[in-house]
């Protein structure tokens, strides 16, 4: 490691009992996944604490330990000093710990006063002395959404607002916000970082914020840890860091002597198999024009949220809303998936168990359900012989695991199950395939078969497109990365000229030109 | 890749899979010494047996349909309603003095577009099945009583009567054999297949056993004469094809899979829409067919005729384990059920039970049903590959391990194997 590992007694204690210390806390999964390696965290009173990382890095499962969802299997919780056992989310709660996942656990048909003082519901709702309440906290974090609103009718930022609010109607002293700007508009942002400040200020209230935006991590925090590969590699004070730092401390040196793309250059001479031309769909897709040739492999490289499953989504067909022109081998193709796929466009989905797979079917079915036509006498009775052999020349060809072919993919693991989803398109006509996520969810031995199935796809002289959180796996696989932010292409790098520094500062939405580069 | 194993080729007779038949089954062995015991009739008599087909087979025409439904994740209560005003029409078109044909194609027209209506307003406007069909339930039954002034309408005219009433007696002795013989047939020759490695559901042991039954019990037992009327005939003959199209055809299997995940479906390039629409029109299509015989019967047409069918219908299709949530169901189990339900109609008739009772025992045989299904699924549905599997898992594994590495097909046949590897080739430079 270049960086020194900043020790975490290094920033002065600014008070005998922090408002909550997590101690070596490690988790391990039943899997065997190991999610934190003796992580240690601090929050002070009345500190707006940053907390960041790359995707995987352990973020949420530190969330989870401190809200009562996971139990941590080492290490331990001082509350006030205290140790806590929070193995129910009811305990973190009761004690003054309000988490607002990505996700607002609001209920959409109630109005933003019955959301606020869910938590009281018991016994007579009374309206006017919760009104009074309402006010009240409306009055101490500086910001009054209609109370008489449906929740589900408000903006995401409003909704935030509601749940900040909710938290303090709870008396939480500690609000833990994960990814709470995701999809929030500039203006929204200052909002909350003044609702923030001011809660801060006045009350001494203390934040978690967990963010994917560096520029406004440095913007609100008093401090930053650092989360890479579920260990805690840094814990300083906000104002001692920039962003380039930021992004060293979140990739880690092993990452900038990654080997690059094991991926043969595209031939100059080669025909574009895909293109997508001013796909547009409104609040998804901004205007994205993609051209893959033969044998080339595109990574879009974006954070969660960013746009780019929406964007294959465009490509495939699968979203109605979308607009503009998809050419498969320089012909137009129509607009729904049945037509996309008849012209070779293969889609494998983010979510395997809803969008790839169905649950209750054997590998056998499954794998032939896009071409059963074609595996059926006359077009139209399937012929079972002829299913089972593709079936087991999948299981073969990809090594999927499993005791035979009629075992239904339910009873299949990730990578297994993925792997079925492969299946699906690699024995037809697809010349274009659009992979979002193959490898989430999969162990090293099955990611590495299918990135090698990935690279396979290229040389045979088709087109892919691939979408990953994990930008490593993008560079190692792609020729060329194209990166999304808020359903635009914002910028497009030679997978051989960049490193997972620079995609995640673009990503995050830090110019180029703040890393000493130019566009 | 590997021969199905006991557990897989039983996986047919499970109380699960086959409960409803058993429960049937039951039912009738029930009945019938009831019969004997009190020194009635045989309960299974050719009459007897007879009018139970006769009793059944609206109910069960409307089944098959609302199983094809609620297989493709939908729900159709409108089908009562639908019958009931095609039954209108075409009465009315008949007293207006054209044909019984005309008469008859308007009405099959009216159902079918109801049935187009509830589908095209459910998948295109995204309205939910249930209400969607609560609601043309209520609407098509005013449309009818609209239709008719809220009167009966009677026809003099005879031709309806004369086409879709009276019977196409059968000699059940030789015909039962015959039928018994080409199920056995059947399941040989599927049972070859496995036999040559192949792995099907083991249903080719209900065929042979079920084909041999039949042709022994119809020699030494059947009558000769089996008075069927025509609307068992239509019956027969509609539970037939849609089984073999929902069983061996390529629109049977994108029916279960738009079911089972349409959005899995979608994205595999299945035009999930007509899937989705096509179960509707042949519902009201068929509701229509299920009026205008009702209909037939009496040369004239109530309009609260078939009021409620359409529960017993849903009645049926949950005795015979189909899924409310889509995906799974078989027409021909659902059909069972609907003969359990007017079994004990019949039965409690016949025997003079106390009919009193009669409605309390079919509620208590639906939620037992529901409850053997959701439990047999609690049992045996979270199979994982675990513990208990695993020593299955190896074994075949580690035989399939060398083949694998030598490159070859495994024990699926050589037949193919020039075609696969061009195929296979493409994908795997």
């Amino acid at each position: 490691m270049g960086e020194p590992t900043t020790p975490l007694n290094s920033s002065p204690p600014v008070e005998k009992n922090p408002l909550l210390a997590v101690n070596g806390v490690s988790k391990r999964f039943p899997n065997g996944t190991v999610a934190l390696r003796d992580v240690d965290l601090t929050i002070a009173r009345g500190s707006i604490h940053g907390l960041v990382g790359a995707n995987g890095a352990g973020k949420s499962t530190l969330f989870k330990i401190i809200a009562g969802a996971h139990e941590p299997s080492a290490g331990e919780l001082l509350w006030q000093g205290e140790p806590v056992d929070w193995s129910t989310p009811a305990a973190p709660r009761a004690a003054g710990v309000a988490t607002m996942y990505q996700h607002i656990p609001l209920v959409p048909t109630l109005s933003v006063l019955e959301n606020v003082f869910l938590g009281e519901m018991a016994g007579w709702f009374r309206r006017g002395r919760l009104m009074a309440q309402y006010d009240a906290l409306c009055e101490r974090f500086g910001y009054r959404p209609d109370p008489n609103a449906l929740v589900g009718d408000l903006p995401i930022g409003e909704r935030q607002m509601v749940a900040v609010a909710q938290a303090l109607a709870a008396g939480a002293t500690l609000i833990c916000m994960d990814e709470p700007t995701a999809s929030m508009a500039r203006a929204e942002v200052e909002l909350l970082f003044r609702a923030v400040n001011r809660l801060r200020e006045t009350e001494g209230t203390s934040f978690v914020f967990c963010s994917h935006f560096l520029d406004q991590v440095l913007e609100l925090t008093d401090e930053v840890s650092v989360l890479r590969d579920g260990r805690m590699v840094f814990t300083g004070p906000t104002h001692e860091l920039t962003e380039e730092r930021l992004v060293d401390l979140m990739v880690g040196r092993k990452l900038s002597a990654m080997e690059h793309t094991r991926m043969e250059p595209v031939a100059p001479e080669a025909k574009p198999v895909l293109e997508a031309i001013s796909l547009r769909s409104p609040g998804k897709v901004d205007d994205v024009s993609i051209t893959v040739r033969a044998g080339e492999v595109i990574g879009l490289a974006g954070m969660l949220g960013s746009g780019r499953s929406e964007i294959l989504e465009a490509i495939f067909g699968a979203d109605d809303r979308c607009s503009g022109t998809v050419r498969v081998h320089g012909k137009a193709v129509g607009k729904r998936v049945d037509q996309r796929v008849r012209a070779g466009l293969a889609l494998v989905p983010e979510d395997r168990n809803r969008q790839g797979l169905v649950g209750g079917w054997e590998i056998w079915r499954n794998t032939t359900l896009p071409d059963v036509q074609k595996l059926s006498r006359r077009k139209m009775l399937p012929d079972a012989e002829a299913e089972y052999a593709r079936a087991d020349q999948a299981v073969a060809d990809l090594k999927v695991r499993t005791p035979s072919v009629t075992t239904p993919v339910s009873a299949l693991s990730g990578g297994n199950a993925q792997k079925v989803v492969f299946a699906k398109w690699i024995y037809g006509d697809a010349c274009a395939y659009l992979l979002d996520e193959p490898t989430a969810g999969v162990d090293v031995g099955a990611k590495a078969d299918i990135l090698e199935l990935v690279r396979g796809f290229a040389r045979a002289g088709n087109a892919v497109v691939i979408v990953s959180s994990e930008f490593e796996e993008l560079l190692a696989v792609a020729q060329r990365i194209l990166v999304v932010r808020g359903g635009r292409i914002v910028a497009e790098r030679n997978a051989k000229d960049t490193d997972e520094a620079e995609l995640l500062a673009l990503s995050s939405g830090l110019g180029a030109n703040e890393l000493g580069r130019t566009g | 890749m590997s021969t199905p194993s006991t557990r897989e080729r039983l996986a047919p007779f499970r109380l699960q899979r086959a409960g409803v038949v058993y429960a049937f089954a039951l039912i009738l062995v029930v009945f019938t010494s009831a019969a004997a015991g009190t020194g009635r009739p045989f309960y299974l008599s050719a009459l007897n047996s007879a009018n139970i087909l006769d009793q059944t087979a609206q109910v069960g025409i409307l089944a098959v349909f609302m199983t094809i439904c609620l297989i493709s994740g939908n729900f159709d209560l409108s089908i009562g309603a639908t019958g009931a005003l095609a039954a209108g029409v075409t009465l009315t078109v008949i007293n207006s003095g054209a044909g019984v044909l005309v008469a008859l194609l308007l009405g099959l027209l009216t159902g079918i577009a109801m049935g187009l209506f509830n589908g095209v307003f459910v998948q295109y406007v995204g309205v939910n099945a249930f209400i969607v069909t609560l609601g043309t339930m209520t609407g098509i039954r005013g449309l009818l009583f609209i239709l008719t002034d809220g009167r009966s309408i009677q026809t003099t005219d005879t031709g309806l009567a004369e086409l879709l009433t009276g019977d196409w007696p059968v000699n059940l002795k030789v015909w039962a054999a015959v039928v018994g013989l080409v199920f056995v047939a059947v399941g040989v020759v599927s049972l070859r297949r496995e036999r040559a490695g192949r792995v099907t559901d083991g249903q080719g042991y209900w065929y042979v056993i079920a084909g041999a039954l039949l042709a022994a019990v119809s020699v030494i037992w059947f009558p000769t004469y089996w008075a069927l009327s025509k609307q068992v005939w239509i019956f027969l003959a509609i539970v037939v094809i849609a089984w073999a199209v929902l069983k061996f055809t390529v629109v049977g299997r994108r029916l279960y899979a738009v079911g089972g995940n349409v959005e899995a479906a979608r994205l595999s390039g299945i035009r999930v829409a007509r899937y989705k629409v096509m179960p509707f029109v042949l519902n009201g299509l068929f509701a229509a067919l299920v009026g205008i015989l009702y209909a037939s019967r009496f040369s004239a047409i109530n309009p609260q005729a078939l009021t409620g069918i359409e529960l017993t219908v849903l009645a049926a299709a949950i005795l015979g384990g189909t899924s409310l949530f889509g995906g799974a169901g078989n027409v021909l189990k659902s059909v069972i059920g609907a003969l359990i339900l007017f079994v004990l109609a019949n039965g409690f008739g016949v025997l003079n039970l106390g009919a009193n009772y009669q409605d309390l025992i079919k509620g208590v045989v639906i939620i037992g049903a529901a409850t053997i299904y959701v439990l047999a699924e609690k049992r045996g549905g979270r199979k994982k590959l675990t513990a208990s599997d695993v020593p299955a898992v190896t074994p075949s594994a580690s035989i399939s391990g060398p083949a694998e590495a030598s490159g070859g097909p495994v024990v699926t046949g050589e037949s193919d194997a020039g075609a696969r590897a061009g195929s296979g080739s493409a994908a795997r430079p």
